[in-house]
């Protein structure tokens, strides 16, 4: 009889247990170590002087991972003691991550939501990144595409009302018959997100065939001669040469929409497009800032660590495929974390 | 003496706590499921939520009918083409193939079981996407129901994740089938041939009826398989969420809805739940289908038998 009880003390404590770990614990505390680790040291100025050491954790955004691991051997080559963790997982993982204090730095792809600022967020613009919209090379009116760029109000009649079916609805040239092949992103993420938001939606309202990830919508339009997607930049070229991916053309956009792609508006390279962003031109979104997500203002190591990237990791950007953000904005940045 | 005694007890209790806890993992999962969803469970009536066909979270609408359906469909078109396949080739291997093409065929459809879902997917990305995409027109204009084409097809369809799926079942079908029927003892077979029977007569009237439990075992094991497969389905099937009407359509079945959504929805209250809702529905659907299997298998043995 007795041990009767004690099995079933035994199940109800374990299953309680069990229950417990689906229950939401935002509350629960995980005491990251650099946080103590850099407390420990005294202030700030003495930190250079002194040898850093400490785990910086960070998670977030797909979009942000490759340069952040490259950020963190960089960082770790300068200071052999410091051990920087990258974990991917999406935005809104980052952004959870950062406020639930589940780690150091979030990574986040996307604009910042009131909400999360109220939540603690304290967002740091680290990087630039631009979405742009992808064709098959092989595009039967693919000349004709580049030469006039495509207007915003088009492309809304394409992904949002769905009332442009063609590409001679699109160029204005109803004797072309073919088919646009709409393609979008499936999961839901930071490049989506930002495409729908230049075209004044949310992701759920784009149309077209959903693909996984970017290299998927990639390849999809690849193989698809009549294809329409849309890629981060790094993505669609190719950061060695500077021209498109194989098989691939970048769709200017005609910001001023005069049927012509002028000069100011060609992106069909990397540099003409890192030149378009840099002068404004490029329309922001698709381009965008990338943010490193902490709780609260950071200190400390992770500090430190940001600093860096904002000074002397900016010049690893262009060769993993990112964009400097302004100077202007740079120093605004900087001033966030001094 | 007591402690060989004590043991025994110990052990029995211990695995008495292990079988019942593993039994109630599935209540424990519901419960939590539940939990979390509850949020969206109030908002909504359920009516609302299993039967809209709207799917637009930021502006409210949480409509699960398109992903339901979808589920459904791609699990349905992966029955229908994995189940005669495997069946005929398990029927082959089994009755017909010379020992020495059963030694080396078993193993390699064993070797599918374990390729992983990503790899399925990806090949179904690069062989069977282009080949939809170019039969669709062929197919699509002869007018049949479940088979047009409205405008164009991209390849990536309910048709698409069906074939992934079915050669994903493959395994697990042809493998228990074999095993199913060779099991059936070899004097049903004498005796049936003793009488005259051709040796499919033999196999259609002796060896399936007895092997027929079995089978059907196997069929709901691989329909179980499909019905819970995400990767390899989400990489090929479009992820548009309508209701579908035809095999080229694209469809969403809600295991993709989930894993497309959940690591970067989290910080959206109902989105949350009504993503947790999803898998909450899906369990619901899998366990309404598991429960109908289990009858029907009892059925068939019953009706076996009575003979």
């Amino acid at each position: 009889m007795n041990r009767k009880f004690l099995v079933i003390i035994l199940i109800t404590v374990l299953t309680g247990a069990l229950l417990s770990g689906c229950v939401d614990n935002t509350e629960t505390k995980i005491q990251s170590t650099p946080d103590n680790a850099v407390t420990s040291t005294p202030a700030q100025t003495s930190v250079k002087s002194q040898e850093l050491e400490g785990t910086i954790t960070l998670s977030g955004a797909w979009a942000l991972y490759p340069m952040a691991v490259r950020w963190g051997e960089e960082f770790t080559k300068l200071h052999p003691k410091v051990k920087v963790d990258v974990q991917a997982g999406g935005a809104g993982k980052g952004m959870a991550d950062a406020i639930g204090g589940l780690v150091d730095i979030g990574m986040v792809s996307r604009d910042i939501d009131p909400s999360e600022i109220e939540k603690g967020a304290y967002p740091i613009g680290v990087t630039k990144d631009a979405v742009v919209p992808t064709i098959n090379a092989k595009n039967p009116s693919a000349q004709e595409i580049l030469k006039t760029g495509i207007k915003k109000s088009t492309f809304v009649k394409i992904y949002i009302n769905g009332t442009i079916k063609t590409w001679g609805e699109a160029l204005g040239k109803p004797e072309i018959k073919d088919e646009i092949h709409l393609y979008t992103r499936s999961d839901a993420a930071g490049a989506p997100e930002i495409w729908a938001k230049y075209l004044g939606k949310k992701q759920e309202n784009l149309k077209g065939t959903g693909v996984y990830g970017d290299p998927g919508v990639l390849a999809a339009v690849q193989k698809d001669p009549l294809g329409l997607g849309y890629n981060n930049y790094n993505y669609a070229l190719d950061m060695k040469t500077g021209l498109p991916i194989p098989g691939i053309q970048v769709i200017p956009f005609d910001v001023n929409e005069n049927g012509i792609v002028d000069p100011d508006e060609d992106i069909s390279t990397k540099e003409k497009t890192i030149a378009a962003i840099k002068k404004g031109v490029f329309p922001h979104p698709p381009a965008r800032v990338e943010y490193f997500v902490t709780k609260g203002k950071p200190t400390g190591l992770k500090a430190e660590f940001i600093r860096w990237t904002l000074k002397d990791g900016q010049k690893f950007l262009d060769e993993v495929g990112y964009i400097e953000l302004s100077k202007e904005k740079l120093d605004e940045e900087l001033k966030k974390v001094e | 003496m007591f402690s060989r005694k004590l043991k025994d007890i110990i052990a029995g209790r211990l695995m008495l706590a292990a079988a019942v806890l593993s039994s109630m993992l599935v209540i424990i999962i519901a419960v939590a499921l539940y939990l979390r969803a509850k949020p969206i469970l109030d908002v909504k009536s359920i009516a609302e939520l299993l039967l809209g066909s709207t799917w637009m979270p930021f502006q409210g609408e949480f409509g699960f009918f398109p992903f339901i359906l979808g589920t459904l469909y791609v699990t349905l078109i992966a029955m229908v083409i994995a189940v005669p396949l495997s069946i005929l080739s398990a029927i082959y291997l089994a009755e017909y193939a010379h020992e020495n093409v059963r030694t080396k065929v078993l193993p390699v459809i064993d070797l599918l079981a374990g390729i992983p879902p990503v790899v399925y997917g990806v090949w179904g990305v690069l062989a069977v996407v282009p080949v939809i995409s170019y039969i669709a027109p062929v197919i699509g204009n002869l007018g049949i129901p479940f088979l047009t084409v409205k405008g164009y097809s991209t390849g990536y369809s309910m048709l698409a994740g069906g074939i992934v799926l079915a050669i994903m079942v493959f395994p697990i079908i042809i493998s228990i089938s074999e095993q199913v029927l060779r099991a059936v003892p070899f004097d049903m077979r004498e005796a049936s041939l003793s009488l005259g029977a051709t040796r499919w007569q033999t196999i259609k009237h002796a060896v399936i009826r007895i092997a027929y439990p079995g089978i059907a075992a196997a069929i709901i094991l691989g329909f179980s398989r499909a019905i819970g497969e995400t990767m390899a389905v989400l990489m090929v099937v479009g992820n548009v969420p309508n209701i579908p009407s035809s095999v080229f359509d694209s469809a969403y079945p809600l295991t993709a809805l989930i894993a497309n959504n959940y690591g970067e929805m989290m910080s959206i209250p109902l989105y949350d739940s009504a993503l947790l809702l999803a898998a909450l529905i899906l369990m619901l659907v899998i366990l309404f289908f598991t429960v109908a299997a289990r009858l029907i298998l009892i059925r068939i043995e019953r009706r076996m038998a009575h003979g």
